[in-house]
């Protein structure tokens, strides 16, 4: 079972679609592990158990919390999203795109697994067996996790939908075998591009998969069509996690959390909020409008 | 079926590629570049021809449509190969290196019937599109003055080799960012009549600028400034920042929001007197397939909608891109005038002093004179 509320992460790295104004003053307010922390505590207190992170620096520092503490979150599932996809773009930008592979790989992994690498062929290892090279990268965004008990392993929008344009299915499906086979967990996929993404899942045969993607009212971040949406929703056999759904503002909370539960296949809503006031609201609209 | 083809395959042609390859009237044909090892792992997932030499490709794969994402040194040979190949092209930005070898490229499309258009994103963007129309519209009035500003955190150390790090390759900050500064200048405002006040500075590169501003002055009295450094690490992505003073108004805008500031209430645009804030939620649609924004999917769209329709007038081609190209080689020639060296190209770059290195800006000139007279 997916957890009804998922609590996002946005907020606490200086993420907002709508306004690099208020992106900067989150990144300020967030400096801190405190301020993070306090905001994880009332979350927790409202009842929310499910907690997206996308792994990043920052992240890396509130797992090592979260293990550390790990009495006072008895039932705490994550749902980590990955890959950090910004550290990836710089040292593509850098050092090309083997380049940059070769040293997230080499940094993150151990001198077995890099044994293994230089005897199969260093680089051509990437021409070779891509897969290998993905599981690989997997461990590496992992490891801060270990510990901690994991739900959903989100492959994030800019690479799901990325690759999605290509069509490449044994990526998709290489992904989803090694998240349940060596994690035990679910494997997500977040996407801009919601029904052509649960097309093609489904085409890879990767069965009722987990789909996370922005769903609201206002129809923002909804391609091609909210219509489209909401038919994939109603007609195709997967399990939707509802984000974005207040539209970065443009909807108000109780029509936001109303237009979501009206459609009883999306199982789970990730928001993020950074008062006490918004996640209270929040969590109790989606309660009530729940049952 | 339009066939498509790419010369290039880093970062922006990998985006292309997805962005298109599920384009409906579109085919992906093949895919140039000069790593082999790129092209393998292509190949293994992708049906699509690949080759290492564009000339073989150009001759072989018959293309309609080429999508030219290659440092920009030699964006000139492949467009002229493009236009003998009679093929439709859309080109990275910035268009050429120096406005000569773009208006060679120019003159050769002459009485062509091909689409042409380069890759400057942000005349796609909602926001600035919206910007377009308010100013066309007249709705702040006659422009006064004008900032635009681009930061980001590109480069937070030296780009020792490869293409970035050197200029007539197409780095620095001029060609990879200034370019789009300088393009939303164009879109919005219109070439200025002259440049002054030219500064291109280094902060962590040796070889290319890290910082570009200028000022540019307009004859019929309006002026404006740009101001551009992707060496600001307190920008988490690239940053466009344009804000535009008229005679009945400002507006303040960026890729996310705009803010517009009116003497008077406007009742047909429902704004009232003093400050209103859009945000791009209120008026942004959906596209076909969606990657890195709506923009990037939107220009593509754009280049298929004008092959598909036989129209060749194009929000953003060539000729609009060329204008560009001579506003940086103008303001590269004022820099070294502001440095009292003689000008004698446009290739100079003619930078101030690191920023926290001990060398004095009149021994960098010294220094930089001494190089010269060699």
């Amino acid at each position: 079972m997916l957890d009804r509320v998922i609590f996002g992460d946005n907020q606490f790295f200086g993420i907002n679609h709508m306004s690099e104004a208020k992106a900067q003053s989150l990144d300020e307010r967030f400096r801190n592990l405190n301020a993070i922390t306090d905001v994880i505590d009332i979350a927790y207190e409202c009842g929310i158990r499910g907690f997206m992170l996308n792994t990043n620096d920052r992240s890396i520092e509130i797992c090592d919390y979260l293990r550390k503490n790990s009495s006072r979150y008895p039932d705490l599932a994550m749902y980590p999203s990955m890959p950090y996809a910004h550290k990836y773009a710089a040292a593509v930008a850098e050092k090309g795109i083997f380049g940059a592979l070769k040293d997230s790989i080499l940094a993150g992994s151990s001198a077995a697994e890099i044994g293994k690498m230089v005897a199969k062929g260093g680089r051509s290892l990437f021409e070779q067996d891509m897969i290998k090279v993905m599981q690989l990268m997997i461990d590496v965004e992992m490891k801060m996790f270990r510990g901690l008990n994991v739900k959903v392993v989100f492959l994030q929008n800019i690479v799901t939908d990325l690759l999605l344009g290509y069509g490449v299915k044994d990526i998709f499906i290489g992904f989803a075998e090694y998240i349940r086979e060596r994690y035990k967990a679910e494997p997500g996929f977040t996407t801009m591009n919601m029904p052509m993404t649960v097309e093609f899942l489904l085409d890879c045969g990767i069965e009722n998969p987990v789909v996370c993607s922005s769903i609201n009212k206002a129809g923002y971040f909804m391609n091609p069509s909210m219509k489209a949406y909401e038919k994939a929703i109603k007609d195709k056999k997967f399990r939707p996690i509802a984000m974005s759904i207040l539209a970065s503002g443009a909807v108000p909370a109780p029509e936001a959390v109303e237009y979501i539960c009206k459609q009883p296949q999306i199982e789970s809503i990730v928001f993020g909020a950074s008062s006490r006031g918004h996640i209270a609201e929040t969590k109790n609209l989606i309660d009530n409008y729940s049952q | 079926m339009i066939r498509v083809g790419f010369v290039g395959f880093g970062r922006m042609g990998i985006t292309h590629f997805s962005i298109l390859n599920c384009h409906p009237d579109v085919r992906i044909v093949a895919v140039c570049d000069q790593s082999k090892m790129l092209l393998n792992v292509l190949k293994k997932r992708v049906d699509v021809a690949v080759y290492t030499d564009m000339s073989q490709m150009f001759e072989e794969a018959n293309l309609d449509l080429v999508i030219i994402s290659t440092p920009t040194s030699s964006h000139s040979e492949i467009v002229q190969l493009a236009i003998a190949s009679n093929c439709h092209i859309f080109v990275e930005k910035p268009f050429s290196l120096t406005p000569a070898q773009g208006e060679q490229a120019l003159s050769l499309l002459d009485g062509q019937q091909l689409v042409n258009q380069v890759g400057y994103v942000n005349r796609f963007n909602e926001v600035f599109v919206e910007v377009k129309r308010l100013i066309t519209q007249g709705v702040i009035g006659d422009i006064q003055t004008f900032n635009s500003e681009m930061y980001g955190a590109t480069v937070l150390k030296d780009a020792k080799s490869g293409w970035r790090g050197t200029t007539n390759l197409g780095g620095g900050c001029m060609y990879e960012f200034a370019s789009h500064c300088i393009d939303l200048v164009v879109y919005l405002i219109g070439s200025p009549d002259k440049v002054v006040g030219s500064v291109m500075q280094s902060i962590f590169s040796a070889g290319v600028e890290d910082l570009v501003t200028s000022t540019f002055v307009y004859d019929n009295g309006c002026s404006g400034t740009i101001s551009v450094n992707w060496s600001d690490e307190t920008f988490r992505k690239p940053a466009n920042i344009f804000t535009i003073i008229g005679s009945k108004g400002k507006i303040i805008a960026d890729k996310h929001e705009y803010k517009i500031y009116l003497k008077q209430e406007d009742i047909s645009n429902n704004y009232q007197k003093g400050w209103n804030t859009r945000y791009i939620t209120e008026f942004s649609k959906p596209v076909r397939f969606y990657v890195r924004g709506n923009e990037f999917t939107s220009q593509l769209d754009n280049v298929i909608d004008c092959i598909k329709n036989k129209r060749i007038e194009n929000v953003c081609d060539f000729s609009e891109a060329i204008k560009t190209d001579r506003i940086m080689a103008d303001i590269r020639q004022d820099a070294v005038r502001a440095l009292q060296e003689p000008d004698d190209g446009a290739l100079n770059s003619p930078l101030l002093a690191k920023t926290g290195k001990k060398l004095s800006l009149w021994e960098k000139l010294r220094k930089f004179g001494e190089r010269k007279n060699a």
